[in-house]
């Protein structure tokens, strides 16, 4: 009796087993590899993402997978793809238009080898100061630095997007053989060195600086943008661009392998948009992260990869010396 | 604090919240065991796991991992001389030793133990002294950190052996190879050859791989078969541990957690500088300095309290204020992130129910670990009895899968066997291989710091005495240069007299 009970269920289970392959849609995962820190924003938008893709598609799902290593991440990533394989990869304006300048051996790609997708977010870095200056707004910023004969920047990387806009808006101010940009290994390093005093200014995401701003280390000078911030708790601040100094978004792209089919790749893209459409994944872009949601046609990013190229060849000589 | 406690209570005891913290923790201790899987990679690999479940249960699976983790990497580093995570290594200098004295149990126990113990006392200090500890761990600057690191490599000297300089050059090996990769003050290359996958440097579970698992792999190669029978001492290990042994190991396991808690709440500091500080500073307290290498329980104790006290402080400047303390922490915040928490201080007035409730989960996670372990202690010590000729294959194959799980690629495997081929040469010329990995451990940390202090310095090196914090250390290190010139004059000496 118990061995028939037995050998009933385990039939039935590998019936279950064969029956369920049948007939239902088949479904492909993509892997996106993002190639910073697991922690990083970039990072925590595409597990998001990834964990938000079952609620839109029934046949494409999106793991989401962070291995460490920039440009050479992704130098693996395109050895070791090829066209239409079901492997998405990040990338943004640090490999194609910083280091295709400052280290092109670094590179074993260019944009060609990638089909673009989508940009799903951008990110207005802001500059905080160390609270006891009392820097509030670029008017003081500017008084403070004409008296002063050296300023230093806490930035995460010596020649990162915040090192070289660092060097466009002290640059651009006259100011940029003041500068100094201290490297730290991580945003929140850079955080906590301008919250102690241990730099004057520090520049990052505007999510890595709120909690120290909240607890009164630091004050925010400015953000780069074109205008001013009209959200969140740093609601009033100024953008740099009216003031007609560079600036530029920080952006990470979803890229294919080229030669992928146009139609995975609307598919994929299609898929986005909706995750990004989804109020769930816009509130806590907003809330959580401090992003903008940006959706960007491809001319869209080569603009964008061009206005950053454009600054890092004019500040080239102050960040790197 | 009080008025959130109710609450948390409320949101902690469910049975989801128990299932998925011993989940974690057995997921956490079998992972870490096998050398090369670290806590960091399982923590990601089961990430996507807490993408569906609430901000509680998912942090109790995550942190089940974590805390088991700190335990299970002395799992291998008592039963096969390699540690299965970095900071298992100082656990190994004493742990192998009383295994091979026919120990085992009595080795794992003590792990265990002192491993739970460190995990309460930092989760303890976590939740009644966390804001007002991170609040001074912020006021520690880069001068500061490279002051730990100084005094941090006076550590060399106790784990050199007979000979200092020996010691002394596989150190200078070690902070030679941490100058792989990038130059962390300039981003360009050092070292690398041209490859690019150098550029981050070597990593550091995939040395370990090579200079302690495959390097006696190496070792029993040039062994007969019949030189590689089974220990009959090792197999009838009671696991019994004595009065005695356990009243010698209250002070170095609590000194021990003590420094996990200080060494975890400064960012950037991690499970292996705990360790190897705690290692150190229980040989120097111990009346029993001679057991130290060879089996000693009090360096088991002194080692695993202090990785497992680091689990809970490394918390305490994430939540506080949202800094990571190190990369398994990192993967947590941005699980507290997705699930929109933001962390800080606040988080614990607006979110406070939420905090409290993790802080109060992270101590039944430490308990369910000495729980778990007390049976998979059991389990882990039949490794012992296992042939050779079974157990090496598989210890190989778990190396080679465990190089190529850190960045899925076999360039690591060859970095591995590399440094086995390095290992076994350097063990011809009898030179340690523990300084070579504290060189590795402290290397890049103590460069970045003393250019960075520098470089913000302008060159002057008043910066080094420039708070209380660096004149402390200042202290501490000449101390502790004296304390070894001296006790090495005296070993001389007797040496002349004998």
């Amino acid at each position: 009796m118990k061995r028939g009970i037995i050998n009933s269920i385990l039939i039935f289970t590998m019936a279950a087993g064969v029956l369920s392959g049948c007939g239902g849609s088949k479904t492909t995962s993509f892997t996106v590899t993002c190639p910073w820190a697991p922690s990083g924003v970039a990072a925590m938008v595409s597990q998001k993402a990834a964990a938000m893709s079952t609620n839109h598609s029934d046949n494409m799902i999106l793991v989401a997978d962070a291995v460490k290593g920039d440009a050479a991440t992704v130098n693996t990533w395109v050895a070791d793809t090829k066209a239409d394989d079901t492997k998405l990869v990040f990338a943004g304006e640090g490999l194609f238009s910083i280091t295709s300048i400052l280290d092109p051996s670094k590179l074993q790609f260019s944009y060609d080898d990638f089909a673009f997708v989508e940009n799903l977010y951008s990110s207005v870095f802001v500059m905080s100061a160390d609270a006891s200056l009392n820097i509030k707004g670029m008017k003081d910023l500017g008084s403070y630095l004409a008296e002063t004969d050296e300023v230093s920047v806490a930035a995460n990387g010596a020649t990162s997007s915040e090192a070289f806009l660092a060097a466009s808006l002290f640059g651009s101010m006259g100011y940029g053989d003041k500068l100094k940009i201290t490297p730290y290994s991580s945003a929140a390093e850079a955080a906590q060195a301008v919250a102690r005093g241990e730099t004057d200014f520090a520049i990052s995401h505007q999510s890595q600086i709120l909690e120290t701003f909240e607890q009164g280390g630091v004050t925010i000078v400015c953000a780069f943008d074109g205008e001013d911030i009209t959200e969140g708790a740093f609601a009033g601040v100024e953008g740099v661009g009216k003031y007609g100094y560079p600036y530029f978004r920080n952006r990470c792209f979803i890229l294919a392998r080229s030669g992928t089919k146009k139609e995975t790749v609307a598919e994929l893209k299609k898929l986005y948009d909706d995750i990004l459409g989804d109020n769930e994944m816009s509130t806590w872009l907003k809330d959580t992260m401090m992003l903008e949601i940006d959706m960007m046609s491809e001319e869209e990013v080569q603009e964008h990869i061009q206005n950053v190229q454009n600054i890092v060849n004019e500040y080239y000589d102050i960040v790197v010396g | 604090m009080l008025e959130y406690i109710g609450p948390a209570l409320e949101h902690l005891f469910t049975i989801e919240n128990f299932v998925w913290m011993n989940l974690g923790v057995f997921i956490g201790a079998v992972f870490a065991a096998i050398p090369g899987l670290s806590v960091i990679l399982c923590v990601i690999l089961f990430l996507p796991f807490t993408y569906k479940m609430t901000a509680i249960p998912g942090m109790m699976f995550l942190l089940g991992i974590y805390c088991a983790g700190g335990y299970g990497g002395s799992v291998s580093a008592i039963l096969i001389n390699t540690p299965g995570t970095p900071h298992a290594a100082a656990t190994m200098m004493d742990g192998h030793p009383l295994s091979q004295k026919g120990r085992t149990k009595a080795a794992l126990k003590v792990a265990l133990y002192a491993s739970a113990f460190g995990g309460v006392f930092s989760a303890l200090m976590l939740l009644f002294l966390g804001p007002q500890v991170a609040q001074v761990a912020a006021q520690l600057g880069t001068a500061e950190y490279f002051m730990v690191c100084l005094f941090g490599l006076t550590i060399i000297a106790g784990v050199s052996g007979k000979s200092m300089i020996k010691g002394l050059i596989a150190a200078c090996l070690g902070l030679l190879i941490s100058c792989i990769g990038a130059d962390p003050m300039t981003s360009y290359d050092r070292f690398t050859f041209g490859i690019s996958r150098l550029y981050l440097g070597l990593d550091l579970a995939i040395c370990l791989i090579g200079l302690f698992a495959l390097v006696e792999i190496l070792a029993k190669s040039e062994k007969k078969i019949g030189q590689l029978i089974l220990d009959s001492k090792r197999m009838n290990d009671d696991g019994k541990i004595t009065k005695d042994e356990y009243k010698r190991l209250i002070r170095p396991t609590l000194i021990s957690s003590i420094i996990g808690v200080l060494v975890g709440i400064v960012p950037g500091t991690g499970a292996s500088e705990a360790s190897w500080f705690s290692y150190d500073r229980a040989k120097a307290m111990s009346k029993h300095k001679e057991e130290f290498g060879h089996g000693s329980v009090e360096g088991i104790a002194a080692a695993e309290s202090a990785n497992n006290a680091v689990t809970g402080a490394t918390l305490i400047p994430l939540l506080t204020m949202g800094i990571p303390g190190d990369g398994t922490v990192a993967i947590m915040l941005s699980a507290l992130m997705i699930n929109g928490l933001n962390p800080g201080l606040s988080l614990f007035t607006t979110q406070g129910d939420i905090m409290y409730a993790i802080m109060i989960g992270l101590i039944f996670v430490n308990l369910f670990m000495l729980f778990q372990g007390r049976f998979l202690t059991q389990l882990f010590a039949k490794v012992v009895s296992i042939p050779q000729e079974i157990l090496t294959p598989i210890i190989v194959l778990f190396c080679f899968a465990g190089a190529y799980s850190v960045n899925k690629n076999y360039f690591d495997v060859g970095v591995a066997l590399i440094f086995a081929v390095i290992a076994w040469l350097l063990r011809k010329l009898d030179m340690p291989l523990i300084p070579i990995l504290l060189g590795m451990v402290l290397g890049n940390m103590t460069e970045t710091n003393f250019r960075r202090a520098l470089f913000i310095s302008n060159g002057s090196p008043m910066i080094f005495v420039s708070s209380i914090y660096c004149i402390i250390f200042v202290v501490l290190t000449v101390l502790a240069v004296f304390t070894l010139i001296r006790s090495k004059m005296k070993e001389s000496k007797e040496e002349e007299k004998e």
